[in-house]
């Protein structure tokens, strides 16, 4: 019966409600470039969530975590071959998302009786002398985005379009690591309230619009101390300044805690 | 997809990934090599007051030929860790490059740090797996592998690891030496440990550079395959720390210092 060109799309589009579905209480990660590279930021609870791939390349997701494991080892092993088969200069991001996770998530996706990817997953490479540094939003369905500055994955598209707003509402070049992992933390909160909000109005249909959200630091501030009681803060930086060849590292808790101390 | 469990050396025979130290041996018949091997060298570590000191000389020779007179052969494996190679360049750089690339990938794909037992056993499996090259006769190589193992409950976390041909590693207490110029300091760094005005394990940064390098002019003065320094083209040893905040490089200008105070001084005498 899936030998009908819209029987076939139908079930395609069964599997986007599927995988929305599933990806909808994800945790949001926000990326941003700051005064010493790039940072990505979000809230685990339990399970860590930003990993490094290679020398100058992270990764972030949002999903099913044996699909993010998966993929995560895909990443890694294929730059780890390639780095040491010929340099750890021939290992981009653009290689990584284009033709090896790409193409993967894509043809899991369409290919409707195996198992799809439920994932969600931002990467981040820090360039050579300045140059090159990017995010890249890597959909389930195998789509990609990138932005030199800038980008956001959530649980659902609405929540990721306020996120991008709220972000593109602030200067971030040239902000210092406190700065811009709260305004990071802020981010999250707008892109996760909305998706919890979303969440509520998809399993109560009846229940009125729900009230607009709004982006007051104070409030945003409250709704984060609140989830800090059963979550916590994890972030990941490739720090350009850094010394050896690997740049990525995990943020300290004394970081962290520079960060939130003024909201607590 | 395969899970490698962090090792690199499988991930990268299932991907049909070729190193060198993998090259078959040939048909050997007790012959000497045909081909004049690029080799020589006189590396040497000490534990000192903060850590590990480790110095070596510049040159490569293949027969009596000097191939290359800036080989750098102390060779940063990690934040924490460095292979000194002695040897055949060809083997030993490779070696480090795998070594290398080996603890990344336990690091990023396990999400762990390999431990220093695990290192140590990566080390001991390349030079084992380089033993048909070693028998040749062409392409052996006996490193020092220095660590500083910041989970050392000692004050100075400090090591030094010598291998043999076969792979075994063993540690030092107070130095190891490498080389074909090796002879002829080992029984000096014996004596001066023992003897000399200060044990090694006491002396400053200083006292141990010195120590190393007058030690690297000694073997200098012996071995036609090390070469001491060369102040005509600016070429000194190579010496690098490894302390608890990591490795650091001695610059140039602190060697030239160095030498002018109390490597050249007594030869005046």
């Amino acid at each position: 019966m899936l030998d009908e060109p819209y029987r076939w799309l139908e079930a395609v589009n069964n599997r986007r409600d599927y995988i929305e579905d599933q990806l909808r209480g994800g945790s949001p990660v926000v990326g941003l470039r700051y005064e010493d590279g790039l940072l990505l930021v979000t809230i685990g609870r339990g399970q860590r969530k930003t990993f490094e791939v290679h020398d100058r390349i992270a990764l972030s997701a949002i999903g099913h975590s044996a699909d993010i494991e998966r993929l995560r080892m895909m990443a890694t092993d294929t730059a780890s071959v390639q780095g040491f088969q010929s340099s750890v200069d021939d290992v981009t991001l653009h290689r990584l998302t284009n033709f090896v996770l790409g193409p993967t998530i894509k043809q899991s996706f369409e290919a409707i009786f195996g198992s799809a990817y439920i994932i969600k997953m931002l990467m981040a490479e820090l360039g050579v002398r300045g140059e090159g540094d990017g995010f890249v939003a890597l959909n389930y369905d195998g789509t990609l985005q990138s932005n030199p500055d800038r980008e956001v994955i959530g649980g659902t598209h609405e929540a990721e379009t306020a996120m991008q707003n709220y972000l593109s509402a602030a200067d971030t070049s040239g902000s210092s690591l406190t700065d811009s992992l709260q305004l990071a933390l802020e981010t999250w909160v707008v892109g996760w309230e909305l998706g919890l909000q979303q969440a509520d109005a998809d399993s109560d249909e009846d229940a009125n619009e729900g009230s607009e959200l709004t982006t007051d630091k104070e409030r945003l501030h409250e709704v984060l101390r609140d989830e800090l009681q059963t979550g916590e803060i994890e972030g990941a930086v490739l720090e350009t300044s850094r010394r050896t060849n690997s740049k990525f590292r995990l943020l300290t808790s004394d970081e962290i805690d520079t960060a939130i101390a003024d909201w607590l | 997809m395969t899970n490698h469990k962090g090792n690199f050396l499988d991930l990268l025979k299932a991907n049909e990934c070729q190193i060198q130290l993998d090259l078959p041996a040939t048909s050997g018949n007790g012959a000497a090599p045909a081909i004049q091997e690029t080799e020589g060298t006189t590396v040497l570590a000490v534990r000192y007051k903060d850590g590990v000191l480790i110095g070596g000389d510049r040159r490569a020779t293949a027969g009596n030929v000097v191939m290359y007179d800036r080989a750098d052969k102390l060779l940063q494996i990690d934040e924490h860790s460095v292979l000194a190679i002695a040897g055949s360049p060809a083997m030993a750089y490779e070696m480090a490059r795998v070594l290398e690339h080996s603890f990344q990938y336990f690091r990023r794909s396990q999400l762990q740090e390999l431990s220093l037992e695990g290192k140590l056993r990566t080390l001991s499996r390349l030079i084992r797996e380089n033993l048909p090259m070693t028998l040749q006769g062409i392409g052996g190589v006996i490193p020092i592998f220095a660590v500083y193992d910041l989970l050392n409950e000692d004050e100075n976390g400090g090591k030094i690891f010598f291998y043999d041909a076969l792979g075994a590693h063993f540690e030092s207490a107070d130095f190891a030496t490498s080389g074909s110029g090796s002879v002829w300091i080992r029984g000096i760094l014996f004596y001066q440990n023992r003897w000399g005005e200060k044990p090694l394990a006491d002396m400053d940064e200083q006292e141990a550079t010195v120590t190393v390098l007058r030690l690297l002019d000694a073997a200098a003065e012996y071995d036609s395959a090390t070469s001491g320094y060369n102040p005509k083209s600016n070429i000194y040893p190579t010496v690098k720390t490894i302390t608890k905040d990591g490795i650091q490089d001695l610059s140039v200008e602190r060697l030239q210092e160095i030498y002018a105070e109390s490597v050249e001084t007594t030869y005046a005498r």
